[in-house]
Parts: structure tokens; C-alpha cells; sequence
């Protein structure tokens, strides 16, 4: 009855990985603009915030244009800077 | 040359004619300062993501063209100055445009558009003039 029946520390925990992909990569005629506000709309939170590329899982390089885009898109009022919460 | 994009907002408020005063006056400092005027895209009264001069809406006008600096810094003094515009935004396309190959792309344009055009009449029964203006300016005067 002392004996431990397993070790807990062996036992990995193994946590379910989506191995996500970036948009842009996939499809090679998407193109990151200012002007095109629906799909940057994507990238960012209700609250406008623009989303981490660990949880949108595009590459580095589409992360930096997107970011690039979504403050040029905030700067002409085209995107909120900080948007409300309904 | 380079090749740069401009977007400005204008009070939405304003009369047809105030505000075609100062498309034309933007228009004219773009071939003032030798510039190429390669696309014009007014994109009407927009709603603002944010209040701008306490105005919920916007129009948006889009300026696409080849110059040199000075004609930015003309352009966005005359922004600044005049009260009628609320905001404006420069962005830099190209740092070596080359005028004869975005004029050969108009061209290519503008004869591509011509053919849709030409194609579609035969069906409607109605013959519509070619249009062979390679500016989108013109496209803006008929709408006004």
C-alpha cells in the first residue's frame, strides 16, 4: 500500500499542440495592406489590441508587415486605437 | 523619382465645391512640383474608427503619384495649414520609381478596361464610348 504506483515527475504532460500556420504563407496571393481593413481585422482584439503572433501563429516576417500595416491603418483612423468593448 | 501614396480626410461637412477646391489645389501642386499624378480614388464619407475634430465621419480621398520630396513637404504644409482637411498620412511606395514602366501599366490598364468595356455593350444593346483616358482623375470629374 506504500508503494507509489508510478512516479509522477516521468510522466510527461502532454499538451494537445495545433501546429498553426501562417495565413500569408499558405496563400501566396494574399497581400498585407493598410487599406484592407477586413482581414487585418482578424489580426487584432474586440479592443483593437493587435493579437501575439504565438497565438495568431503567423510567421516573424508576416507579424512584422501585419503590425506595420495595422498602426498605418490606426494612424488614418481607418482602425481604432482602442476600440470598446460592447 | 519616387513613388508615393497619400490619403487625406476631409471635413465631410463640406460643400461640393469647397471640396473640389481643394482636390484641384492638391492636384495642382502635383504637376507644380513635376510630379506624375498615377491613381486618384476618392473613397466618399467614411465612418472613423475615432473621433477626428469631433467628426464621426470622414472623406477619405487617395492620391497615388511619383515626385520628388519637395512636393511631400509642399503638400503636407498646405494639409497642415488648411483647416478643411483633418488628417493626412504619406507613405512611400517605391524609392526608384520608373515613370515610362507605371506609364506602359496604365496604358496596359486602362486598354484592358477598355475591352471589358466594349465587350459588355453587345449585351445591354447599347453602345457605350470607349474610354481611353488613362486617368482615374477624369473618373472623379464625371462623378462630380
Amino acid at each position: 500500500m506504500a508503494y507509489p504506483t508510478r512516479k509522477p515527475t516521468t510522466r510527461k504532460k502532454r499538451v494537445f499542440h495545433r501546429r498553426k500556420v501562417c495565413r500569408f504563407c499558405a496563400d501566396s496571393t494574399l497581400a498585407i495592406d493598410y487599406k484592407d481593413v477586413k482581414t487585418l481585422k482578424y489580426f487584432t482584439t474586440e479592443r483593437g489590441k493587435i493579437i501575439p503572433r504565438r497565438i495568431s501563429g503567423s510567421c516573424a516576417k508576416h507579424q512584422r508587415s501585419l503590425t506595420v500595416a495595422i498602426k498605418r491603418a490606426r494612424t488614418i483612423a481607418l482602425m481604432p486605437f482602442v476600440g470598446t468593448v460592447d | 523619382m519616387r513613388r508615393y501614396e497619400t490619403i487625406y480626410i476631409l471635413d465631410p461637412d463640406l460643400s461640393e465645391e469647397q471640396r473640389k477646391s481643394v482636390l484641384d489645389r492638391v492636384e495642382d501642386l502635383i504637376t507644380q512640383y513635376k510630379g506624375f499624378l498615377v491613381e486618384f480614388e476618392d473613397w466618399g464619407s467614411r465612418k472613423l474608427a475615432y473621433e477626428i475634430k469631433k467628426k464621426v465621419r470622414g472623406f477619405y480621398v487617395r492620391l497615388d503619384y511619383c515626385g520628388a520630396g519637395d512636393l511631400v513637404g509642399e503638400m503636407e504644409r498646405f494639409f497642415r495649414i488648411d483647416d478643411r482637411v483633418s488628417k493626412y498620412m504619406t507613405i512611400l511606395l517605391d524609392e526608384n520609381a520608373d515613370l515610362e514602366a507605371i506609364k506602359a501599366e496604365m496604358a496596359a490598364k486602362a486598354e484592358k478596361e477598355a475591352q471589358t468595356r466594349s465587350e459588355q455593350p453587345p449585351a445591354e444593346g447599347a453602345a457605350a464610348p470607349p474610354e481611353t483616358e488613362p486617368q482615374s482623375t477624369r473618373a472623379r470629374q464625371e462623378e462630380a
